[in-house]
């Protein structure tokens, strides 16, 4: 293999071009399957048009032509029938039923192959992964430019489904979210299940050149459950998911070519790689941001407790205080922040310590009178609840608490309640 | 000549091995299905190519053992993947299940194509895991296949009780202190390895059909689980037979389509055919049930001295009522015989006595509405039955 870039190959460049047009369009759709659930369809119909593609072929249909996406779609249009006739007629749960119309048609389609494979111009191969390596030798002369067939077809695709989705957007948002009250509202939401089973049966045949059957789904489904954990409206969803569709195409491509494989394996490997990244870093509900957010409440968690003990020592309700690592550390941060000094060989809380400790231990107490008045537990139950709503309740909801069990009384275990601090920390709010 | 090629001692022996595999898929399927663990099977047997060909990497050689057991491999890191994504992020069973399913078949096949372009030898034969071939399995091969599906079946029998349990009520199995994600998980890892044993039969693309059409052909036929696991053995069985012998007699033809097309054909006489559960026995059932309706109806008419102002139906009908003796030709129009009187009279006390269940105890006459009923749209006008059914989805 020889050093630099193929994108100076135009016939790299346009077999790249190639699988970034199918891609976006089966990200566009591939969204509308996800959020609608309809994702194990997109499954099922990105298998069974094989049949209707191999019988349009043998007909006499080009590859990518017209008879070529009839027959598709009538096969697309097939699976959701037989799934439903199995589901709804048969009593079938709707997963076998999904699982045995595809894999009927799908075996269909392959028998098919083998039987006219001296007529038809596929072989198992070009079915599994596709001929992506090939687009750009098979071309068509658009206003005196020679353009690959499958650019072509994947670009009208592409051209279609924007058209088709941005005509129907809010009818399309409104069934994805609420499908009932989409259609008592009067959206024709069996039309648009329709429509999005035939944009799948097309974008999959403008896929199938790129992909092959099976890989597919990948290019349907991986961008949009990966766009998903990153945005939250379905405008963006759909942009996102046609962007990481283009990425994944081009970066699969050019991984393949480097590592001399299947370009559609490696697209399907950059996608999965994509969302693994994303189930990673996601905003919020990523894990590295779970991760983060819990340890920063445990971290917090232990500097109050840490703060709570040494307070309750001085007070004399409370003897040691929680060793262990984590103690340690809070300790000495605590240090660091000047809530905590020592002297004479001792720990002592400092008067900004012992302000942050009092709002704390006030919390706890409160929260334990609280629940002695309104929640018959006994007193050995009132703790372990206080322990954890100390660290989160803030000054407002104290004020509440403290007006409803009157602090004067003091907590449930006869101990005085402290006064609410004059600079209590910011953020306590 | 045809009995020569069928009747060598290779072919013999790989056919009895098949034959179990898809014996014992039928009986693990039948299980997966009852607990809706259909899809799962696909995703794992999609899983399976990236550890055979990682398998070939690592030994070098094609031999069956060493590629099975890196199918499995990695076929249960593809259950793992399936149930992290469902514990832990907020993409949906569907999404998942695709997922997961395109992104290791995309391994997968960058894999065994990197293999193949680097010409690696005997690499040739690893594309046969796609589609399956049984011509390529030895008599050594097929005896472990035997040996792993007779365990998975032993497996089903023994455990068919817990299973139906969890399959049927979770919740009161766990409540009764049954270990329902160990059961789970017991099934799940038997369905991974149906999948891979079943590799050779029907390949990584179609294996999930061994798992899933028998059991729906076989539920057609039958309400009990041990019949309904043995029914989906025998069809599995049959069908990968099917699958060998097709396959072994067409050049060029791999085996797992012919098993899945075995199996759909079976799938499609039940679902048509079945007794009870069979489309054509629900539609002789409907069609009883409307004429009995309206066969009432005209009994209250002729009754009430009405004219029957029928369709076509109606007239049939109601010649066959005069057939049987429960009306004749009057002057004007048909009257009811003494017979048919005595019928009208006993219809219009049955219909008087539900009118009275429904107006005072609805709830009552509800359990009854499972019968096969005549379709309101049908026979209620149909400005009525449009307000009637909007009046309906209004009220909780």
């Amino acid at each position: 293999m020889t050093s630099g870039w193929p994108v100076i190959d135009p016939l790299h460049a346009w077999n790249i071009a190639t699988a970034m047009v199918v891609a976006a369009g089966c990200g566009l759709v591939g969204s509308l399957l996800v959020v609608r659930r309809m994702s194990l369809l997109g499954d099922a119909i990105s298998h069974a048009v094989l049949p209707g593609i191999v019988l349009a072929v043998i007909a006499g249909g080009r590859p990518g032509g017209g008879l070529v996406m009839l027959g598709a779609v009538a096969a697309a249009v097939l699976t959701a029938w037989l799934t439903a006739g199995l589901t709804a007629g048969a009593g079938v749960a709707e997963d076998a039923g999904t699982g045995v119309a595809f894999t009927t048609l799908f075996a269909l389609g392959v028998v098919l192959v083998s039987a006219f494979a001296s007529r038809v111009d596929l072989d198992a191969s070009c079915v599994l992964y596709g001929e992506l390596e090939l687009a750009a030798f098979d071309t068509v002369s658009v206003a005196g430019w020679e353009v690959p067939r499958g650019f072509m077809i994947g670009g009208l695709v592409l051209v279609g489904v924007v058209v088709a989705m941005a005509v129907t957007w809010k009818e399309q948002v409104f069934a994805a979210f609420d499908p009932a009250a989409a259609r008592a509202a009067g959206v024709p939401v069996a039309m648009l299940s329709l429509g999005l089973l035939a944009a799948t049966a097309v974008t999959t045949v403008a896929g199938f050149g790129v992909a092959g059957a099976v890989l597919v789904v990948a290019l349907l489904v991986v961008p949009a459950a990966t766009a998903e954990l990153l945005v939250d409206r379905l405008h963006r969803l759909a942009i996102l998911a046609a962007v990481i569709g283009m990425l994944a195409a081009a970066i699969g491509y050019l991984a393949a070519w480097r590592l001399n494989t299947s370009a559609a394996g490696m697209i399907a490997v950059v996608l999965g790689g994509g969302y693994v990244l994303a189930v990673l870093v996601a905003p919020g509900d990523g894990l590295l941001a779970r991760v983060c957010s819990a340890s920063a409440l445990r971290w917090r968690v232990a500097r109050e407790d840490r703060l709570a003990s040494m307070w309750r020592e001085a007070e004399g309700t409370a003897g040691g205080g929680s060793a262990g690592p984590l103690a340690w550390l809070a300790t000495r941060a605590l240090t660091i922040e000047g809530a905590v000094e020592r002297s004479a060989g001792r720990w002592r809380l400092t008067a900004a310590g012992r302000s942050r400790a009092e709002t704390i231990v006030r919390s706890h107490r409160l929260w334990e009178a609280w629940l002695g008045r309104n929640v018959e537990l006994p007193l050995d139950h009132l703790h372990p609840p206080a322990e954890w709503v100390e660290h989160h309740i803030g000054r407002g909801v104290r004020e509440r608490l403290a007006a409803e069990v009157g602090e004067q009384a003091g907590d449930p275990h006869g101990r005085a309640i402290p006064p609410e601090s004059a600079r209590h920390r910011a953020g306590d709010g | 000549m045809i009995l020569a090629t069928l009747l060598t001692y290779n072919t013999i022996v790989v056919a009895a091995a098949v034959g179990a595999v898809g014996l014992a898929a039928g009986m693990v399927g039948a299980l997966a299905v009852l607990r809706r663990r259909a899809l799962a099977g696909d995703a794992a047997a999609h899983g399976t190519l990236a550890g055979v060909a990682l398998a070939f990497l690592a030994t070098g050689r094609r031999e069956l053992p060493w590629l099975l057991l890196g199918g499995l491999a990695t076929a249960l890191v593809t259950l793992a993947a399936l149930v992290f994504i469902r514990r832990w992020t907020r993409t949906r069973d569907d999404a998942a299940t695709a997922l997961v399913l395109g992104v290791s078949f995309g391994v997968g096949v960058a894999l065994v194509t990197g293999i193949t372009a680097r010409g690696l030898p005997d690499s040739a034969g690893l594309e046969q895991f796609l589609l399956g071939h049984t011509a390529a399995v030895t008599a050594t091969d097929a005896a472990l296949l035997a040996a792993c599906a007779v365990g998975a079946a032993a497996l089903v029998v023994l455990g068919l009780k817990e299973a139906t349990l969890v399959a049927f009520d979770d919740a009161f199995a766990a409540a009764a202190g049954w270990p329902v994600a160990v059961i789970d998980l017991a099934l799940v890892g038997l369905v991974a390895v149906m999948v891979v044993v079943g590799l050779p039969a029907a390949g990584a693309v179609l294996v999930t059909a061994l798992l899933v059409i028998p059991p729906v052909a076989a539920r057609q036929w039958t309400e009990r689980v041990p019949s309904l696991v043995t029914l989906s053995a025998v069809i599995g069985a049959g069908a990968a037979l099917a699958g060998v012998v097709v396959s072994g007699l067409v050049p060029r033809l791999a085996t797992g389509p012919v098993v899945v097309l075995a199996c759909a054909a079976v799938c499609a006489v039940s679902v048509l055919a079945a007794p009870e559960r069979g489309w054509l026995a629900r539609r002789r059932r409907a069609r009883w049930a409307d004429a009995a309706w309206r066969e009432s109806r005209i009994l209250a008419a002729l009754a009430a001295e009405r004219p029957v102002a029928g369709d076509a139906a109606d007239n049939a009908l109601l010649r066959r009522l005069i057939a049987t003796g429960l009306a004749e030709p009057a002057t004007a129009g048909f009257r009811l015989t003494v017979a048919g009187r005595e019928r009208a009279v006993e219809q219009a006390r049955r219909r008087a006595a539900w009118e009275a269940i429904l107006v005072v105890a609805p709830d009552d006459a509800r359990a009854f509405l499972t019968m096969e009923v005549p379709d309101p749209a049908t026979v209620i006008d149909p400005a009525r039955h449009a307000e009637i059914t909007r009046l309906s989805r209004t009220t909780p």
